[in-house]
């Protein structure tokens, strides 16, 4: 029984992780001081940053620009307890990990660098991800002169992955109101390859559905773009602030 | 068989199908041999059971798909795959004919409402403080102002609705093609898109509709094309004869028997849709 249960919780909690993680603007769409920037400025911003991080040296212009990210992020109204989970699960803590034999070879002072170096740059790249709403990240990409079919590949993905999450948890609540809750951990696995299957299938059918709504709107091989950032004073004063920053370190 | 067309527009044939016949991966088959001329400027309606080709039907007026056999013209000029490798005749074609698809799930693939709404007249070629005009005028038109900025996924069927149909109208084709429009809708909802469509008719376009709701037909369609199970037209005619030939709309899947209680008798008797249910017993 603990197998099945596992599938269901598995069921259950991965379209909700989903839906959380990737598609909750609820940060984005406040209106604090990233908020209000314009997404180019700010990405490129971000990106002088993370590659100044990786430059660094110095444990202290380290801790500076982390500082600076914890600024950032509670004046733009993102909760500090909130945000600093987001940072230190997974690749930090990794990275610390990792570390620790070298604190024999290389020295701690070594590590440290290492460790707030990592910690540093997954801050600036979670506080630019969830201070930005993700179709403007996307569109961000086309500054950085990715070709349009790549980045409107990426936003169809982002688009239809929302559908399948929500396929997935009807299909589950399907399944359980015809056997129930008590399903042995077999079938569950059985029940489990039919989904991705059908999955599959539902994907391929709707690749070709909406690939003819494109053609039936005048689609041709070379999507055109809608382009309406406004790059305003603020976002000159922050690029300026960066930079002078940057130059100054 | 009588093709019946609207008088006004007699001379102007838009679309001309002979004999098609059109079949998925080559052995389901979904049009048995379909004949039928659209005039400029009619509105149709194309009814018919799940399964007799009415979706697969528009689309190959859309040209998204074409026909295994038999000839479809539009404007005397007959439709095949490698016309559309011409980029002037594509171009032309898709401003003049628009697209409403049955699931708007799959019309609606960009990021935001807006745009999706704007991605037709781009990749067009329309100039951008045109495109700007005519999203002003539809959002005011259609009450979408406050979805422009969401991800279509966020949307109620009845807005994701009217957004697939703002993407289609943005282009002012002038042959609107729609499959199934009011499917899933709210009774207010419905109505408004029948009366949008009831005023771009009167704007000039012609209106092909494929739709299960009679209620909907006789306002929506001076013609009415019935798509039996033999996958063709089995009748064509006015929109109020067809809908009162009770044995037609049994014989295809059109009319159910519907059983209820007054008081303390029960009825059992034909519905059709088509009326308030007291003025049909």
């Amino acid at each position: 029984m603990k197998n099945s249960n596992f599938i269901q919780r598995s069921v259950i909690a991965a379209p909700a992780f989903l839906k959380e993680i990737i598609f909750s603007e609820e940060i984005a769409l406040r209106s604090g001081f990233l908020q209000s920037l314009d997404p180019r400025i700010k990405s490129l911003t971000f990106l002088l940053l993370i590659i100044q991080v990786l430059l660094s040296q110095s444990i202290s212009v380290l801790s500076f620009f982390y500082a600076l990210c914890l600024f950032l992020a509670v004046i733009s109204k993102v909760k500090l307890g909130f945000f600093l989970k987001r940072t230190w699960i997974f690749i930090p803590l990794f990275s610390l990990f990792i570390a620790i034999p070298a604190v024999f070879t290389l020295g701690p002072a070594a590590v440290s660098v290492f460790v707030v170096r990592v910690l540093t740059c997954v801050s600036y790249a979670v506080l630019l991800s969830i201070t930005t709403r993700h179709f403007e990240l996307l569109r961000v990409l086309r500054i950085f002169k990715i070709p349009q079919i790549f980045v409107m590949t990426l936003e169809m993905c982002y688009r239809y992955i929302y559908l399948f999450v929500e396929i997935i948890e009807q299909t589950y609540q399907a399944v359980k109101s015809r056997v129930g809750v008590l399903a042995h951990y077999k079938s569950g696995q059985r029940i489990a390859a039919w989904n991705i299957a059908s999955l599959w299938n539902r994907s391929v059918k709707l690749n070709e559905d909406v690939y003819q709504a494109m053609l039936s709107r005048g689609y041709h091989g070379e999507a055109v773009a809608w382009n309406d950032f406004k790059i305003k004073t603020r976002d000159w004063l922050w690029l300026s602030t960066v930079v002078m920053i940057i130059w100054k370190i | 068989m009588v093709i019946y067309g609207s008088n006004d527009h007699m001379e102007n044939i838009i679309f001309e199908l002979k004999d098609v016949h059109f079949s998925y991966l080559g052995k389901f088959p979904a049009l048995g041999g379909v004949d039928i001329k659209i005039n400029q400027g009619q509105k149709i309606s194309v009814i018919g059971a799940n399964g007799t080709g009415k979706s697969t039907f528009l689309q190959i007026l859309d040209a998204i798909i074409f026909a295994d056999q038999g000839s479809v013209s539009f404007c005397n000029e007959q439709l095949n795959e490698k016309l559309f490798d011409n980029e002037e005749f594509s171009r032309n074609f898709r401003r003049k004919v628009g697209f409403i698809f049955q699931n708007p799930d799959v019309q609606l693939f960009c990021p935001t409402v807006k745009e999706d709404i704007v991605f037709g007249p781009l990749q067009l070629g329309f100039a951008k403080e045109q495109i700007q005009k005519r999203l002003d005028k539809l959002i005011d038109a259609l009450g979408i102002q406050d979805l422009l900025n969401r991800p279509p996924y966020q949307l109620s069927i009845g807005e994701k609705r009217k957004v697939a149909i703002a993407s289609t109208l943005i282009i002012e084709p002038e042959i609107l093609i729609l499959d199934e429009p009011t499917a899933g809708l709210d009774p207010l909802t419905t109505r408004h898109i029948i009366d949008l469509l009831i005023q771009e008719n009167i704007n000039g376009r012609t209106i092909i509709t494929s739709t299960h709701d009679l209620h909907i037909v006789e306002e929506i369609s001076d013609l009415v094309y019935v798509f039996g199970h033999q996958r063709k037209i089995v009748k064509s005619g006015l929109a109020g004869d067809i809908l009162n030939d009770t044995a037609l709309l049994t014989e295809n899947n059109l009319v159910h028997i519907h059983s209820h209680k007054h008081k303390d008798k029960t009825h059992i008797h034909p519905h059709l849709h088509l009326d308030h249910h007291g003025e049909n017993h």
